[in-house]
């Protein structure tokens, strides 16, 4: 959302430069591919993750993951579903292991700290009670299970399309939208 | 499931982007003529806009710098233990050809006997039997040195 709909095309294109040049093995290229998606990839692994320090782990592995599976990378598609695809997996193997976060079962959590990422030029008092809601918002999401935080995050947060989460999550198009529904239902119970 | 309940699961998905334009349409056309699902409609509509607007993790400082240096730390590990095994390769190939060989010289020279307690030492069994221990033995004293030297190395 942040980064996307504020990409310029020369922009774009020289990601999709970088990341032609990252799959002949050139490894100069990840920092521009990294500087392109290190947001983006970040807050999805947070929203996974619920935990800054393994939010921070995931994230150096998903790019290591990536140098040594970008030659898997189909480079005629999108490379953001790839990347949040490697990423996603990683997290729930991890997730598994270490038993944070159950794939079925609700799970209770704290507010996390957070920050804004840019203050804008309203009413003081609109952007706190703003704030309110959306860290109450924030609250209740951390609440669902991982695979309803996952496809929030992929809808509302990263702007993508339901073939793309389908992409992301390895699961059909009609499983994506029963996933999105259930969880919609169940941040609003939460929050009623 | 009537029409109607049919049309308030819609509802949420209308909110979400998740339908087709057709049925976006008509979900869009029994909002304006029902109150009540264009309420519901609106409560969805807030969710979903709060969900694009969620307070952002700020990216920890330094941490993309650490990536590429765990990235290039990986890198060179990755190398060694490919140049490792390669080597560990090639010297295996090497001991079965130099054994293969002394087996053949060995045989020439006693004429395919030679009997230490009752056992004929450049018989094929024996032969590679003793060569086999030998070789285990070998193999477990150069890991134990090669460990050592790896954890000096930390």
């Amino acid at each position: 959302m942040i980064l996307a709909a504020t990409m310029s095309p020369d922009e774009l294109s020289a990601a999709d430069d970088a990341i032609g040049r990252l799959k002949k093995g050139d490894l100069d290229a990840l920092s521009v591919v990294m500087a392109e998606y290190q947001h983006r990839l970040y807050r999805f692994l947070y929203r996974l993750a619920q935990d800054p320090a393994l939010a921070d782990d995931l994230f150096q592995q998903t790019w290591i993951r990536v140098i040594e599976r970008i030659g898997r990378y189909d480079g005629r598609r999108p490379f953001a579903p790839w990347l949040f695809s490697v990423a996603r997996n990683l997290a729930i193997d991890t997730l598994r292991k270490r038993q944070l976060s159950s794939l079925d079962a609700v799970e209770e959590g704290g507010v996390a700290p957070v920050e804004l990422l840019a203050a804008n030029e309203r009413d003081p008092l609109e952007q706190l009670l703003e704030f309110e809601r959306s860290a109450t918002l924030a609250a209740a999401l951390q609440g669902l299970p991982v695979i309803h935080r996952e496809v929030l995050a992929l809808r509302f947060e990263e702007e993508m399309k339901l073939e793309e989460i389908s992409e992301v999550i390895d699961v059909p198009r009609s499983t994506v939208k029963s996933r999105l529904l259930r969880a919609l239902e169940s941040l609003r119970g939460r929050l009623q | 499931m009537s029409s109607h309940e049919e049309m308030r699961l819609k509802l949420v998905l209308a909110a979400s982007g998740a339908l087709s334009p057709e049925e976006g349409r008509q979900v869009e056309q029994h909002a304006q003529e029902c109150v009540s699902c264009r309420r519901e409609l609106e409560v969805w509509g807030f969710y979903t806009r709060g969900l694009g607007a969620l307070p952002q993790p700020a990216l920890p400082l330094g941490l993309v710098a650490r990536t590429q240096s765990r990235i290039l730390r990986e890198r060179t590990a990755a190398a060694d233990r490919r140049r490792q095994a390669l080597l560990l390769g090639g010297l295996a190939v090497f001991s079965w050809f130099v054994n293969l060989a002394l087996w053949s010289v060995a045989r020439l020279l006693t004429g395919g006997t030679f009997e230490v307690f009752g056992m004929n030492l450049v018989s094929a069994v024996s032969w590679f039997l003793v060569y086999s221990t030998l070789a285990l033995f070998t193999a477990g004293v150069s890991a134990a040195m090669l460990s050592r030297h790896a954890l000096r190395r930390f």
